[in-house]
């Protein structure tokens, strides 16, 4: 391992680049962009066979829908009423108010543990607080376990979707990342012999590490249980084989009763990867004498969720359970792939997800990166209005750049302050439309049709052409219509 | 207050200013909509075909048995994987443990030792037709989380009357919710590289099930 993880680039939105311009790359990658269509093709195939054998699919998503936005509403009981059971059963529980917290406890915990490497299974919230540079800081070596996080990591890459991190990786890729960090020679690119070979690098880490970083899919306040659906194994391995386990897991994963899963694992599976149930579904309550663990953690991450859920259109985007639906539905995610979105939250879900978590501060050009279509919000297993919540943030986004100094330059805003007052009253109205008309006609063909502008204009006309503006306005057609009748 | 403490506190009266002013009537989660299928609409004889045709689905090699044939399925099962050295729960029945093999009883057996095992058998909670999952509440007879976790092949015991059709039913049979359990459906399995199903990652490559039918 060449533990070059802190040097190397990571998704962070404080840092990336503009939507459109992290997309330009991404959209001349031509492998990438048939890597990313095969593999949404086939999820979105698969998720569609099992939803529509489910005939009560509508009631389960209102169900769903109704459970996490309860359980939203009562966030601060729920928590304690899983803060208590989860302690009575053995766990402890941490409260972490952002990410540079969240590091810290685990840090501090690891340290006691005395601990140089740690075992995890992939949660996206670790790497919403970038854990793996901080412990790699500190000395301590992250094994991921995950078989699209081991591609990641050994390649030195970072996820681009929430549910198959690596499905812009191919299986020769693969096969070179593997070939090299684990030093076989003769590896063939097949995925059995490429699984093969993960499972033969993870089991001697699964056996021998005594400590385990996880997150949760649920939280169940009535009894302080937490759930991890995976499909391989690995987390199965780090929640029952290590001494030490640490679960961190975002505020919003709270479920009122370990009923209520019988209506999320329902969708999860089948929204997910297509599949009716995920091979493996972990339920443990704190700490059980002779089964796993012998020290439990929770830590409860809040990092700008909590003032999510004080905004009532906005809420709903805590009520998601990461199935990923949303990006292999979405036309703009499935052209770019999950790294134009600057966030380890990519598509649909991330682009109203991640600005939110920055506090509108960074990544306020993802709102913008979706044509509102809404195939996001039909997929959604909770029912996230995710159109909606766009909209929204897309006011604020453009209320942000009204108070600006920088505004005054700007072509956008200066166009719409003299939209503005040309549609303010009649007369200027008509003055622009006969100026308008004078100013287009030299570039206007023939045939009534703009192919080609100057200046800001060609912006426009490079990718469409404009209809030019007729020899009458509809206002002047009414008035000698109306002259000739009489 | 300390550090942690705060950030507690912090935390807590954040959202409690963030739902402040939520409706205080708010409704109990019981009476939330729940219009979905709670009970499944098939018979005995077709919720078990059900149940193997999904178990069969998932590369589960399934058989059944009258509850007198229990003792020579198991040991035909075993017999025909061509192993030899088998773990079993402490709480096993007896008459479970056929002649002829090399069984591991788990009395607090190391990792190391049911690693190398080549097997497990155990008895199961339930099993949802629906999604043709096997549940474990890990009682005595279904063995410790890692005894059917380090093993690569996985022998479970299911009981007709222990097959509900949906996953409602199953939550029906839980009057206090388990401690621990897992719900398994299929062998563990990736598809992380180009969507490629493939089976065994880390859990058990192999999952056999016998259902043992006419009970009571």
């Amino acid at each position: 391992m060449s533990g070059t993880l802190s040097g190397r680039q990571v998704l962070d939105p404080r840092h990336a680049p503009p939507f459109p311009v992290a997309a330009l790359p991404l959209l001349r990658n031509p492998q990438l962009r048939k890597n990313v269509a095969h593999a949404t093709d086939v999820i979105q195939t698969k998720r569609a066979r099992l939803v529509a054998e489910k005939t009560d699919w509508q009631e389960l998503r209102t169900a769903a829908a109704a459970i996490r936005s309860h359980a939203l509403e009562h966030l601060g009981s729920y928590l304690e009423e899983f803060e208590a059971r989860c302690t009575s059963a053995g766990g402890m529980v941490h409260w972490a108010s952002d990410a540079a917290e969240a590091r810290a406890i685990i840090l501090e915990l690891l340290r006691q543990e005395q601990a140089s490497e740690v075992i995890k299974i992939k949660t996206m919230t670790s790497a919403e607080i970038q854990l793996n540079p901080a412990l790699e800081a500190a000395g301590i070596h992250a094994y991921e376990t995950d078989l699209a996080e081991l591609i990641l990591q050994l390649g030195e890459d970072e996820p681009s979707h929430i549910v198959v991190p690596a499905l812009h990786v191919n299986r020769s890729q693969v096969r070179e990342i593997f070939a090299r960090s684990m030093g076989i020679k003769d590896l063939p690119d097949d995925p059995k012999a490429l699984t093969a070979a993960a499972r033969t690098y993870l089991r001697q880490k699964f056996l021998t590490i005594p400590t385990a970083i996880g997150g949760a899919n649920f939280l169940i306040a009535e009894t302080g249980s937490v759930a991890v659906v995976e499909s391989e194994g690995n987390g199965r391995m780090c929640l029952t084989l290590p001494r030490t386990l640490i679960t961190l897991a975002g505020i919003e994963k709270v479920l009122p009763r370990f009923q209520d899963l019988e209506v999320m694992l329902q969708l999860l599976a089948r929204s997910a990867t297509g599949e009716r149930m995920s091979p493996y579904t972990s339920l443990w309550t704190g700490v059980t004498p002779g089964d796993g663990p012998e020290r439990f953690h929770v830590v409860l991450l809040d990092n700008g969720r909590s003032s999510i859920v004080a905004r009532p259109t906005e809420r709903q985007t805590l009520r998601c359970i990461r199935c990923a639906a949303c990006l292999n539905t979405c036309p703009v995610y499935r052209q770019t792939g999950g790294h134009a979105y600057g966030s380890v939250y990519p598509g649909p879900i991330g682009a109203i997800l991640t600005p939110q978590l920055m506090h509108m501060k960074y990544a306020q050009s993802l709102p913008f990166a979706s044509s509102l279509c809404g195939a996001c919000y039909e997929v959604c297993p909770v029912k996230i209005d995710i159109p909606k919540v766009l909209l929204e943030l897309r006011a604020q986004v453009v209320n942000q750049e009204r108070r600006r100094a920088a505004r005054l330059r700007d072509p956008m805003f200066i166009g719409m302050k003299a939209a503005h007052a040309i549609f303010a009253g009649a007369r200027r109205f008509r003055a622009a439309q006969r100026l308008g008309r004078i100013a287009l006609r030299p570039f206007t063909r023939k045939d009534g049709w703009i192919r080609s502008l100057p200046g800001l204009g060609a912006k426009w006309t490079q990718t469409r052409d404009l209809r030019g503006l007729p020899s009458q306005s509809f206002r002047q057609w009414w008035v000698a219509r109306g002259k000739e009748e009489r | 207050m300390s550090a942690p403490a705060l950030s507690r506190q912090m935390i807590l009266d954040r959202i409690r200013a963030a739902t402040l002013n939520l409706p205080s009537e708010a409704p109990m989660t019981a009476e939330l909509s729940r219009s979905y299928i709670r009970r499944g609409k098939l018979g005995v004889q077709d919720r078990l075909k059900l149940m193997i045709e999904r178990l069969r689905e998932y590369d589960a090699e399934v058989v059944d048995c009258a509850p007198e044939e229990l003792p020579a399925a198991i040991g035909a099962q075993l017999a025909l994987s061509g192993r030899r050295v088998f773990i079993a729960p402490e709480g096993l029945p007896a008459q479970w443990l056929v002649a002829g093999f090399d069984w591991k009883i788990d009395r607090g057996l190391e990792n190391a030792e049911i690693e190398q095992a080549e097997g497990v058998v155990t008895a199961a909670f339930c099993g949802v037709a629906d999604s043709g999952t096997i549940v474990l509440h890990h009682s005595h007879s279904e063995g410790r989380r890692v005894l059917t976790l380090l093993p690569d092949w996985h022998l479970c015991i299911l009981r007709a009357n222990q097959v509900v059709e949906t996953l409602p039913e199953y939550f029906d049979r839980c009057p206090s919710p388990p401690v621990l359990a897992t719900y398994i459906s299929g062998p563990s399995a990736t598809a992380d590289i180009e969507m490629t199903r493939i089976k065994g990652v880390h859990g058990p490559r192999f999952l056999n099930v016998i259902l043992v039918r006419n009970e009571d």
